[in-house]
C-alpha cells in the first residue's frame, strides 16, 4: 500500500530541494490553471489519472521506477489510485497527497520574523496563493493581519500558545482571495479593523480605521500599530507600521512592483491616487522599515535565505527604481496602463464574498479561492 | 441537452474520482464500436475528466448535461 503525505511535507520537500518527481494526475486544464510551486524549481509532470486507467504501462513509461514519485490530484482518490498502479508496476518509492490540491492551496507556513525580544512577529506564507498574512504577539495577545480562509490555522496557532486573538486587520478588501478576517474576528470575539473606503456599504461589521491612529494591545504595553491610509490599489488600502520597524504593506508596496490600481476599473483615477500615496505617504517613511507585503511573485527575488518574504524599504525602492523614480503623475498613469493585464473573472465574486454580499458553500469557496494572485502592477521578472 | 438513445447505462452516483472514469472504461470495453453508454455521476470532477478521457482514448461524448444535480454523459464507443 502506497503511503500518503501532507501538504506541509510537500512544502518542506520543495524548500529543502528534495529530488522527487511530482506527478500531477489531474486533467491538463486544471493543471495549467493551478499547480504546485514553491521556493525552488521542481520536476513536475502532468499525466492525467485516466491515462493510468487506460494504459498504465504506457502512461508510466516516461517515469523512472527507481525515482521517488509524489503524486498529486484534486481530492486524493486518483493520486492514491495512480500511486498504487505505479507500485504494482515495480516503482519503489511512491506516495500520494492527502486531501488533494485544495489542501496545498490552503496551506500556511509559519515563520518567525526577527524582532525585538518583547514581542513576536510571524509571517504566514501561503505558497499556493503566493500571499502572506501576519501575526503579532505580545504577552498573551495576538493580532492577525490579512488572514486567509483557513481560519482554523490561526485559532489553533493562538490556542497552542495560550494566546487570545484580540484584533484582526485587513489591509484592504481583497479581490484575489477570500478573507478569513470577518469569521476569525467573530470566533475570537476580536475587533475586525478595516478602512471604510473599502468597507462602507458592505454587510460586514467592522471598526473603521482612522488615518494616523495608533492601535495598541489591550494590555496597552508592547509595540503599537500606526495606521496609514494608503489608497490606490483600493480606496481603503491601509499600511500598518509596527513599532516604527516594520510596515505591513498589503497590496500597496511589494518587494517587487506595487499593487495594481486597475482592479476597480477606474484605472486613471486610482492610479493617480496611488501616485499621491506613494509620493506623500509611503516614500516619506523611513528606509530602514522592513516591508512585509501581502503578495510575492518570485521567490528568488523576494525571499530571504530563510524563506521570509521581506526586505528593507530602501532596498525595495532601489529594486523598483523604474516605479519610484517616476516624478510625474501622468507618466505614472501611463506606466500603470502599459502594464495592465486582464483580471481574473472570479475577482468580482471574491469581492462580494469579502464584503458579505454572498456566502457560497465551502466547496465553491475552495474553488474560487484557488489560483495564483494577479495583484502586482507589473511583472518585471525576467 | 436533447433526448438521446443509448444502448446501456451506468450509474456512478456518489462515487469520487477515479471511480466514474474507471467504471466507464470497464463497461465500455465490453460494448461494441458505435454503441452509446449513458453515464450518470454526481462528482463535479467528472465534468472535465470524462470528456478529457474520452477524447484521449477516441470515444465520443455525443451529448452531456446536468439534470437534478446529476451529470449525464452519452459516451459513444470509438476505435
Ligand atoms: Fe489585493
Amino acid at each position: 500500500m502506497a503511503q500518503s503525505y501532507s501538504a506541509a511535507e510537500l512544502y518542506e520537500w520543495i524548500e529543502n530541494g528534495a529530488s522527487h518527481i511530482y506527478l500531477d494526475v489531474r486533467n491538463e486544464e486544471d493543471h495549467s490553471r493551478f499547480a504546485v510551486e514553491g521556493p525552488h524549481n521542481i520536476e513536475m509532470r502532468n499525466i492525467p489519472y485516466f491515462d493510468f486507467i487506460e494504459a498504465p504501462e504506457q502512461a508510466s513509461s516516461h517515469l523512472d521506477p527507481e525515482s521517488s514519485v509524489r503524486v498529486i490530484c484534486a481530492k486524493e482518490g486518483s493520486a492514491q489510485f495512480v500511486a498504487e498502479v505505479l507500485e504494482s508496476l515495480g516503482f519503489i518509492d511512491v506516495s500520494w497527497l492527502e486531501k488533494g490540491i485544495i489542501s496545498w492551496g490552503n496551506l500556511l507556513i509559519p515563520k518567525r520574523i526577527p524582532s525585538p525580544d518583547n514581542y513576536q512577529l510571524w509571517q504566514f506564507n501561503r505558497p499556493g496563493k503566493a500571499s502572506c498574512s501576519y501575526g503579532l504577539i505580545h504577552a498573551d495577545e495576538m493580532m492577525v493581519f490579512d488572514p486567509s480562509r483557513n481560519i482554523g490555522f490561526y485559532s489553533d496557532f493562538a490556542t497552542q500558545r495560550d494566546l487570545t486573538i484580540t484584533h484582526v486587520f485587513d489591509t484592504h478588501l481583497q479581490a484575489d482571495y477570500i478573507s478569513g478576517g470577518p469569521n476569525l474576528a467573530k470566533i475570537s470575539q476580536a475587533e475586525y479593523i478595516v478602512h471604510e473606503g473599502d468597507f462602507s456599504g458592505s454587510d460586514i461589521e467592522f471598526r473603521p480605521i482612522v488615518d494616523g491612529e495608533r492601535i495598541q494591545f489591550n494590555n496597552s504595553s508592547g509595540p503599537d500599530i500606526l495606521c496609514t491610509h494608503s489608497p490606490g490599489h483600493t480606496p481603503g488600502s491601509t499600511t500598518f507600521v509596527i513599532d516604527e520597524r516594520f510596515m505591513i504593506s498589503g497590496d500597496t508596496v511589494f518587494i517587487v512592483s506595487v499593487g495594481r490600481p486597475d482592479l476597480g476599473r477606474k484605472v486613471v483615477e486610482w492610479a493617480k491616487e496611488l501616485y499621491r500615496t506613494l509620493k506623500t505617504r509611503i516614500c516619506t517613511l523611513p528606509e530602514n522599515l522592513i516591508v512585509l507585503p501581502g503578495h510575492y511573485t518570485d521567490w528568488d527575488l523576494e525571499s530571504t535565505d530563510d524563506y521570509l518574504i521581506l526586505n528593507d524599504f530602501g532596498t525595495v525602492k532601489r529594486m523598483n527604481e523604474d516605479i519610484y523614480e517616476i516624478d510625474d503623475e501622468d507618466q505614472f498613469v501611463e506606466y500603470i496602463i502599459e502594464n495592465m493585464r486582464e483580471q481574473p473573472e472570479v475577482y468580482d465574486e471574491i469581492r462580494k464574498v469579502n464584503a458579505g454580499f454572498i456566502d457560497p458553500d465551502e466547496d465553491e469557496q475552495d474553488i474560487m479561492d484557488l489560483g495564483k494572485n494577479e495583484c502586482a502592477a507589473s511583472h518585471m521578472v525576467s | 441537452m436533447t433526448q438521446q438513445t443509448y444502448d446501456d447505462e451506468l450509474d456512478c452516483s456518489g462515487m469520487n474520482c477515479p471511480l466514474p472514469v474507471l467504471k466507464t472504461k470497464m463497461k465500455i470495453d465490453e460494448m461494441t464500436k458505435g454503441a452509446v453508454l449513458l453515464v450518470s455521476t454526481t462528482d463535479p470532477g467528472s465534468c472535465k475528466d470524462m470528456p478529457a478521457w474520452a477524447s484521449r482514448v477516441g470515444h465520443k461524448i455525443v451529448d452531456s448535461g446536468e439534470v437534478d444535480g446529476r451529470f449525464l454523459f452519452y459516451v459513444q464507443k470509438g476505435e
